[in-house]
């Protein structure tokens, strides 16, 4: 096997540098960065050229781990505990809150809608939180709270692209694309930025939500699945075994190799790396997303039930990928829609089997990511794409018979835990209903800005020129890193 | 000063600059010829880069900007650079210099005295290159006379020449067929091709490869492989995107643009169909197919969403893909503000967007208004007489009725004495002069039912119609911010008189709304089911039916008319479409009657349901198209400030940047005009723009690389006499030939070269194009071809949306009804080419993604490539390729008894040329290796598998 030497393949990076930023240089143009993308040194893939810029300081985090609750999770019966709320239960929303203001559902005038839910403080920090998520309330003072997220999206699609790749359309790079391209993986034997779905059914922007947009298609997320491969295609079609594929790789690389030498194009030589590396993967890969190895105390831990498709195994399998080096995970969870349209997700319905669902693995997530020492650098992320309103839904102006809030743009939760955040800590102040902010509000695109601060990057110099525009995770309305809440 | 005054003098002064500079062009003619500076290769750039981020067209820092002539000679002084206060604040001390420390470095010595000669030299300020009119070159003097064979050849040899330099040697005509072939058709040569090819190619070389382009120009395949490229320009995709992403009948465009390519479609009509192909006088079904071009736009079905909303997004994005893919400059900037860079102001671009704002769509998953389409391409001209039938009678009845039955009754306003809701929205009454409305108030109540009850006039014994006119809630403001609409489900009206007991149902006849081609018939309003008189689904204008009685109903002295409006449509789980205002008139004209009755009236319909039931006969499909709201409810257009759709400016009148060339229109252009406009010889980027594109897909980067931005940020043309040369004959010359262009280019000596890289030049990304082209093969391409080598291909052209083979679990539409049903092995449907398998937007086909197909969510100019392992997962073992694999090593098995040759015979079908021995010998060792570790049949797939992974044929 014509396997490249060490020399042979710094002179291969070499020419691809020379000869690859004249073409896609960068004088206005980014692109130059894009090809890159493919090329291997040591044992870290190179993160793009022009991103290297961004890299401003040195990081807290090595690896996010994201928890999207796909459909938008009730702040207001989880952790916004607001008095005044209780005292106006049941009564006519007052018109201030409702002139100038879009719904998707609500009509006219709706009657405000007091927690579903009993609420206590916990923790040192005193943290408000409903008694649906007893398992996570325990740590409270690990977590560090944004109240005041505001998105300026009020319907699922455009809001959940707003949290992914700062945009309300698809076709943007999503955050783990930014963050692939602007810090390569530490880990070259898999993909750095991996996908993972529960809830049985994906989020409905599909794979807008984890695409690269117009970053080359190396970045972006690559779904790990629970049914068959793990990554598509990685397995080897029935009856080749690993040694005849290695035969083939062998002619395969030895015919390139040949071609390489009538034409002398790099490109030919890159082709030869990635069938080498595919082959590493084919190998790494399903032992690092076999949860089947864990102790059965983790399992416990966790709730995972190897084989299944569940959010529990996501979580056990985004510390496995962790642990791999794997740089961005993100998590989505359906099934958080609470309308009150019908029983399963009903607030007073399928509500609080979700919190259910979730409330073990997240607590066990972060207590093993403790454990291991692992926490101190992989931030874990938790949101919605918005938040639910303090008024009751009466679609179509009638009353409903279950209980629902509709979307609210103006304010949601998000936490984090880990790496760079202040533990036990709040931030943001909503008003009287929990309905908008009252202090410090944080747009999405401040707190993008803060998630690229902690990995390192300057959120105003990660960009990349396309349509006549330095393209920016953040936007091109100025944004800024929320520090308050930095460690 | 005043400000008036200040700006006055600012005026005068900048006119008298400009005055300057053209009075100092003539002295420039008297300057030695090496040392003219030439202001867009040299000093645009050098105030792009330095300047224009604080004073461009966003941000005009102290007023200043470099993208307007008569700002930037505020501080030039033409002829002058002493007294220029450019240079003294360039060349001032750290403190004072610009650009400021923080912003930038200083100016080198080599750019100050640049700027210093540009001044001296009169300070020559032109448009951006590209928005001046390209014109003819003459053909470069070139020393090796005997190598150009094209037009083209003769600009490329010039610069290869003047770097010192020959161009390569021309590629092994094998190697160049299967390059020309890819090219043409997005396939391998068939074994006929080549062999006829290597036949012709020892008599002579020349006609051999005309003869072999020809055959390829002429192939349908070509139309399938230029398509694609258009696609991506144009985000065509089989799904709607956003919210919901179901399923979208569009179809029929895609073929359209593939038998424009094959019927070679002059670009210019081209370009005029799928912008104004519904205007054309005389359109066909076809022309008005095109203009589904611009329904290819993401919409968003998810309840409870804004459709204003997401008609403006759409229609925005008509905009920015016009200017992507028709004119190469990023347009969508200017949304929000001017152009950072080129002269492109703020309410240009809403000058712009009122050509595509005045649709009759809407963001509903309807997808309406929708074009009935034959599936078969036979039956089109067919269904363009009969739709052309059915239109003008439709409009000839319409016409008729609402003169009869709305214009020309005198009617008697009626005012209101109660009025009810059957639901919790209130109804309330408000007097006006003449008559009463109806208006809602509180939370509008889907399913309401809204009863008025009017005294009829005293002076009326008897009734022919009632007259409904509904109007927005806000009358006023609704002109420019559209409310939501209603729909009349249905309306019942029942006389009250004071002898009977029991109020009368009124007998209606016939429902005359105010449109001649609604979205929802409004006869329905009749019967129960939903539809109905509607404004669907935004109202901005009163609109109004007549809803004309059986026979004349006589009235006696002291009744009431009691109407009762049902609604109920509620759409996106959210909105309920209810009438908010309105109010009510009768009539006793008794001549309205006829038209429920007379017999021009019946018999119009009559011929309208024959016509209908002719269409019905032909087996159809859907399109959705672009259609011109009528003149009565024309939507005005109004600049947004700061881009939102929520807070509109003034109102705009459609135009086209003062920059470029005029429109030459009377009266208010319409869209037409801008196609014509966009195809005018006149417009200096449209030509340009198309003929970088081709050139781009056939040498791997275009002549201007930033195929994407032909603006002050992209990049300046390489080879620029020979971008303007081509761009003007592609006008004249090629008339707009897509055909003609690829054939010259392809047949070009430079085409021609080997694309072996050269050591002997500095120049690896071939910019002097002094080698041939090595390109990675376009996601269709790499599946199309290992169909075709593996025998495997079915080559029928058009139809509907085909799904090859998927891995398990990717396919998890948002809607159910989302199927994805691929065709057993063996079903021919199954091994279409690429173009035809489905779109879905939030599910890209894997393998497409993986080889950098974009998503086509907006317009794609240009495809990046990457080189990944996911793509080597993808050849190795997808089902796909897997039995492609599997079909080749049986075609090898069959070829020959001797494996040599079962291997030479999977070779040459791969890659169109024969293999050297020692090729022969690796894949034969490997064979034998593997047989040995399993079986033959499974040596001989690995050894297809390998064949068809050769990086070899993985470019073109």
């Amino acid at each position: 096997m014509n396997r490249l030497t060490i020399p042979q393949e710094l002179a291969r990076q070499q020419i691809e540098l020379t000869t690859r930023r004249h073409f896609l240089r960068d004088c206005t143009t980014g692109l130059g960065a894009a090809w890159l993308a493919s090329q291997t040194m040591g044992d870290r893939v190179l993160a793009s050229e022009n991103a290297v810029s961004a890299i401003t300081h040195s990081a807290r985090v090595k690896s996010v781990i994201y928890l999207h609750m796909v459909g938008a999770p009730s702040q207001l019966d989880l952790f916004e505990y607001r008095p005044e709320l209780v005292k106006y239960d049941g009564k006519d929303c007052p018109q201030k809150y409702l002139e100038g203001r879009r719904f998707a559902f609500i009509q006219g005038t709706p009657q405000l809608l007091g927690p579903q839910f009993p609420f206590k403080q916990h923790g040192q920090c005193g943290a408000w939180m409903s008694d649906r998520l007893p398992h996570l309330a325990k740590h409270v003072d690990d977590l560090c709270f944004i109240r005041t997220m505001e998105t300026d999206q009020f319907n699922h699609g455009p809001a959940e692209l707003m949290v992914h790749t700062g945009q309300a359309r698809m076709g943007y790079p999503s955050i783990g694309a930014w963050t692939t391209w602007g810090l390569g993986n530490a880990n070259e034997n898999l993909p750095g930025f991996i996908v993972l779905l529960s809830g049985g059914r994906s989020p409905r922007a599909g794979n807008a939500l984890w695409g690269s947009g117009f970053l080359p298609s190396v970045y972006q997320g690559v779904q790990c699945r629970s049914k068959g491969d793990a990554i598509l295609n990685m397995s080897n079609p029935d009856n080749v075994s690993r040694e005849v594929r290695r035969d083939m790789l062998d002619a395969l690389a030895s015919l390139n190799q040949e071609s390489y030498e009538t034409f002398q194009d790099p490109e030919t030589l890159t082709r030869i790396s990635q069938y080498e590396m595919a082959y590493r993967m084919q190998a790494a890969m399903p032992e690092v997303v076999d949860i089947s190895t864990e102790p059965e105390a983790i399992h416990q831990l966790y709730g995972s039930k190897p084989g299944a498709e569940s959010f529990a195994n996501n979580c056990l399998l985004a510390r496995r990928l962790v642990e791999s080096g794997v740089r961005y995970i993100q998590l989505f969870d359906w099934g958080w829609d609470s309308h009150g349209a019908d029983k399963d997700e009903a607030i007073n319905g399928g509500f609080s089997n979700k919190c259910q669902d979730i409330d073990q693995p997240i607590s066990a997530l972060l207590t093993d990511l403790k454990q291991r020492d692992m926490l101190k650098d992989t931030l874990v992320v938790w949101s919605g794409e918005f938040g639910r309103t303090p008024m009751r839904e009466n679609r179509g102006g009638t009353k409903m018979p279950l209980v629902g809030r509709d979307h609210n743009p103006a304010a949601f939760t998000l936490w984090m835990a880990g790496g760079g955040v202040k533990p036990g800590y709040s931030y943001g102040e909503l008003d009287d209903l929990g309905y908008t902010a009252a202090s410090n509000p944080v747009p999405l695109r401040d707190f993008h800005a803060t998630l690229l601060h902690m990995l390192g990057m300057d959120h105003s110099k990660l960009s990349y020129y396309y349509q006549g525009l330095n393209q920016k995770l953040t936007g091109v309305k100025p944004a800024k890193v929320v520090h308050d809440i930095l460690a | 000063m005043s400000k008036w005054l200040r700006q006055t003098l600012l005026r005068s002064f900048a006119s008298l600059a400009v005055m300057a500079c053209m009075l100092s062009a003539n002295a420039e003619e008297n300057m030695p010829v090496e040392t003219k500076v030439r202001f867009n290769e040299e000093i645009r750039p050098l105030l792009t880069r330095h300047c224009t981020a604080c004073h461009g067209g966003v941000k005009q820092a102290g007023d200043l900007s470099f993208v307007y002539a008569e700002k930037a000679m505020q501080v030039i002084e033409p002829g002058d650079p002493d007294s220029s206060y450019l240079l003294e604040r360039v060349l001032a001390g750290d403190d004072e210099r610009m650009p400021p420390a923080e912003h930038g470095p200083r100016l080198s010595e080599k750019e100050v005295e640049l700027l210093k000669r540009w001044i001296k030299q009169g300070a020559n300020w032109k448009a951006p290159w590209a928005f001046e009119k390209p014109e003819r070159a003459e053909l470069p003097p070139v020393k090796n006379a005997a190598w150009p064979c094209q037009p083209v050849d003769a600009f490329i040899l010039s610069k290869i020449e003047t770097a010192g330099v020959q161009p390569a040697a021309d590629e092994i005509p094998l190697r160049w067929l299967r390059r020309a072939a890819m090219d043409i058709t997005g396939l391998p040569a068939t074994t006929e091709l080549r062999e006829t090819f290597i036949k012709e190619y020892v008599q002579n070389p020349t006609v051999a490869r005309e003869h072999a382009v020809d055959a390829l120009l002429s192939s349908p395949h070509f139309g399938e492989r230029w398509a694609s490229v258009w696609l991506d320009q144009v985000r065509y995709a089989d799904s709607m995107g956003l919210g919901l992403d179901g399923y979208r009948s569009i179809w029929k465009y895609r073929d359209w643009v593939i038998d424009a390519f094959n019927q070679d479609m002059p670009y210019d009509q081209f370009t005029m169909k799928q912008i104004a192909g519904d205007l054309l006088p005389d359109a066909t079904i076809d022309d008005q197919i095109a203009t589904a071009v611009h329904r290819l736009t993401q919409s968003n079905e998810e309840g409870g969403t804004d459709d204003e909303e997401f008609r403006i997004a759409a229609v925005l994005d008509r905009v920015s893909t016009t200017w992507q893919a028709w004119q190469g400059i990023t347009f969508g900037c200017v949304q929000c503000h001017s152009h950072p860079y080129d002269p492109i102001k703020h309410e240009e671009f809403y000058q712009f967007t009122a050509f595509f704002n005045n649709t009759v769509d809407m963001d509903l998953n309807e997808d309406w208004p929708t074009l009935k389409v034959p599936v078969n391409p036979a039956d089109h001209e067919q269904a363009t007489e009969l739709w052309k039938k059915l239109t003008s009678k439709k409009q000839e009845l319409w016409n008729k009725q609402f003169a009869t039955s709305v214009t020309n009754p005198a009617w008697k306003s009626l005012r209101l004495d109660e009025v009810a809701s059957s639901t919790a929205t209130q109804i309330n009454i408000d007097r006006k002069e003449d008559h009463d409305e109806f208006y809602t108030s509180g939370t509008l109540v889907r399913d309401t039912d809204i009863t008025l009850t009017s005294k009829l006039p005293v002076d009326m014994t008897s009734l022919t119609a009632v007259r409904l006119t509904v109007l927005p809630l806000d009358p006023v403001k609704a002109v420019s911010d559209s409310e939501w609409g209603f729909v009349l489900s249905q309306m019942e009206a029942y006389l009250n008189t004071p002898e009977d007991d029991a109020p009368l149902k009124l007998d209606i006849a016939r429902v005359i709304a105010d449109e001649p081609f609604p979205i929802h018939n409004p006869n329905d309003s009749l019967n129960d089911n939903a539809a109905g008189f509607s404004a669907y689904s935004r109202i901005n204008q009163p609109r109004q039916a007549a809803f004309v009685l059986k026979d004349v109903t006589e009235i006696p002295a002291g009744s009431t008319i009691t109407v009762k409006l049902k609604h109920r449509i509620w759409i996106l789980a959210s909105f309920a479409l209810v009438s908010r205002r309105g109010h009510l008139a009768v009539t006793d004209d008794p001549q309205v009657l006829d038209v429920g009755k007379a017999g021009e009236f019946t018999a119009l319909e009559k011929e309208i349901k024959d016509l209908t039931a002719q269409q019905n006969k032909l087996k159809s499909t859907t399109v959705p198209v672009l259609a011109e709201r009528q003149n009565e409810f024309a939507r005005p257009s109004h600049l947004f400030i700061r881009g939102s759709f929520l807070t509109k400016g003034e109102e705009v009148q459609p135009g086209v940047p003062e920059s470029l060339p005029p429109m030459q229109v009377d009266g208010k252009a319409s869209r037409l005009d801008l196609a014509k406009w966009i195809a005018s010889p006149e417009n200096p980027l449209t030509a340009r723009v198309a003929v970088n594109r081709v050139w781009a897909q056939l040498f791997g980067h275009g002549l201007v690389a930033t195929e994407e931005d032909f603006g002050s940020s992209g990049e300046l043309p390489s080879h620029p006499d020979l971008l303007d040369d081509l761009a003007v004959r592609f006008q004249t010359d090629l008339q707009w030939s897509h055909k003609a262009l690829i054939r010259e280019l392809i047949l070009s000596s430079t085409y021609r070269q080997s694309s072996k890289m050269r050591t002997d030049l500095d120049d690896a990304a071939n910019v002097l194009f002094a080698r041939g082209p090595r390109q990675t093969l376009s996601a269709e391409m790499v599946r199309d071809q290992a169909l075709a080598a593996s025998g495997l291909l079915n080559r029928d052209v058009h139809g509907p949306p085909c799904y090859p083979p998927l891995a398990a679990g990717v396919w998890t539409p948002f809607k159910a009804s989302d199927k994805w049903e691929t065709p057993p092995p063996g079903d021919p449907q199954r091994y279409r080419r690429s173009i035809y398998t489905y779109v879905k937007r939030s599910i890209q086909y894997p393998l497409f993604a993986a080889f950098d197909a974009p998503t086509r969510e907006f317009c794609a100019p240009r495809r990046l490539r990457s080189n990944t392992p996911l793509q080597s997962l993808m050849t190795l073992n997808s089902e796909s390729f897997n039995e492609c694999s599997q079909a080749l090593a049986a075609r090898m098995t069959s070829s020959n008894d001797h494996i040599e040759e079962q291997i030479h015979f999977g070779f040459v079908n791969v890659t169109g040329r024969d293999p050297k021995p020692e090729e022969v010998a690796t894949l034969k060792a490997t064979y034998e290796r593997i047989r040995e570790k399993s079986n033959a049949q499974l040596a001989l797939t690995s050894i297809a598998t390998i064949l068809l992974n050769l990086d070899e044929i993985m470019t073109r």
